[in-house]
């Protein structure tokens, strides 16, 4: 999707608010949706559909409001089309089921459960498949022109570009499918571009912009 | 289930922009207040989940790997090459490091990290990014003017350095192991952490003092 989210190369934005205080919270609330965040699922949701519903929301919304609050926005959205809240529970601001209608309420966790949980959430995102990779270290290879109305993870400024295969991943799990719900694994490759393969002004740059990209975005060269 | 229906997802930001109230904690709280009771979530659970990235997981754990990898040869080369297992020698493994990779910074070589897409970090490891992290200015900027952005953080690139920008498009993360500064061949691998910053292990520091 050629959404508001895919910020690489847009110009404009301003300089940056380098200072920072190194703290991880700066408003209570931000801290709750953190929380919030780690301990509500949607049922049946994946990371894809979770970053896919935040695209989607207004740009109006994401560009001017916090960035947590964008997280809050996205759960909104991902129980409200999930059916496990409606528009009409949010206008009344509790449920209007009476009782638990999701069954018991989650028991409370310690600190040292909760370090435990993060602990055990180091998820891996890569499997087996059958086929052999198509490109191998080293090989140059060349972007797809276009993206799609949904979501995926080839930004529009590394489109229709040439980079070399700088490293191979394994097998990871297929973001624009997975956004639609379909879990199937897909080689990928750490690509290397040429700043200068990027940006007119950069070139004769010596930089690099590494990105991690499937193989279903990658083509090789036309030799011809 | 999710019907994974984008449109209808469309529809409901367009109506929450409407109703909720416009006051961020606001509208926080009524999400807390909903999943609390609907029994979809625990608040005690999520004062703990504060408590654990308030106080116990942050850039500090960064910083000991870094300190470690100084100090220690054999480390610095099992982070390198397999950056998950490394850290979970002292049990630093956990939310979006599985696919850890750490990039080393050299004479030769500067290493930037950012997400262009989202705002993809690697928790257990740095805790919560920076507000700048996930802000528009730097994630529009990393890729195009990496000099700029470093220079606005009062780090200037020598010419002849090339800057590597690592954009986590996948469920790579990647951390920056800054060089080690000069001086500190008798410190230990508590002080050596302490020079260690933040913005070093993302990429936006590089000389790292004695201060």
């Amino acid at each position: 999707m050629d959404g508001i989210h895919d910020l690489g190369g847009k110009q404009g934005y301003g300089p940056i608010e380098v200072d920072d205080d190194g703290g991880p919270f700066h408003e209570d609330w931000e801290g709750r949706e953190w929380g919030i965040a780690q301990c509500a699922r949607t049922p049946g949701i994946t990371i894809d559909w979770w970053r896919h519903c935040r695209e989607l929301i207004m740009p109006v919304d994401y560009l001017g409001r916090p960035y947590f609050d964008s997280w809050a926005q996205t759960d909104f959205s991902t129980y409200i089309e999930a059916g496990w809240m409606s528009l009409d529970d949010v206008a009344a601001g509790k449920p209007l089921v009476d009782g638990a209608e999701h069954g018991e309420p989650p028991a409370p966790m310690t600190l040292q459960q909760v370090l435990q949980e993060d602990h055990d959430h180091a998820i891996r995102f890569d499997g087996e498949i059958e086929a052999a990779p198509a490109f191998s270290v080293g090989q140059r290879v060349v972007t797809a022109k276009h993206g799609h109305a949904g979501h995926t993870r080839l930004p529009q400024y590394a489109r229709g570009r040439s980079g070399t295969v700088q490293a191979y991943n394994g097998a990871h799990v297929f973001p624009d499918l997975s956004a639609e719900g379909t879990e199937i694994y897909q080689h990928c490759y750490n690509v290397m571009f040429a700043a200068a393969e990027l940006w007119p002004e950069a070139s004769g740059s010596k930089d690099k912009v590494y990105l991690d990209l499937w193989e279903s975005y990658l083509a090789q060269p036309d030799l011809g | 289930m999710p019907d994974f229906d984008a449109k209808k997802v469309a529809e409901i930001h367009e109506h929450l922009h409407s109703h909720l109230p416009s006051e961020s904690a606001l509208r926080v709280k009524a999400l807390e207040t909903l999943l609390v009771d609907k029994g979809l979530v625990n608040p005690q659970t999520i004062d703990a989940w504060i408590e654990a990235y308030t106080e116990e997981i942050g850039p500090k754990r960064g910083a000991r790997v870094v300190a470690k990898a100084w100090s220690d040869p054999d480390y610095r080369q099992r982070l390198l090459d397999d950056a998950p297992a490394a850290i979970d020698e002292l049990g630093y493994l956990g939310k979006a490091t599985a696919h850890l990779k750490v990039v080393e910074n050299t004479d030769a070589v500067h290493n930037l990290v950012v997400c262009t897409l989202c705002s993809c970090y690697p928790f257990s490891i740095l805790g919560i990014a920076p507000a700048w992290y996930k802000a528009a200015a730097y994630r529009s900027r990393a890729v195009r003017d990496p000099r700029g952005v470093l220079a606005e953080f009062g780090v200037d690139i020598d010419a002849d350095v090339e800057v590597r920008v690592w954009d986590s498009t996948a469920e790579l993360r990647y951390l920056v192991m800054p060089q080690r500064p000069a001086g500190t061949d008798d410190m230990s691998e508590e002080e050596l952490a302490a020079l260690v910053t933040r913005n070093s292990m993302i990429g936006t520091d590089r000389d790292l003092g004695l201060e």
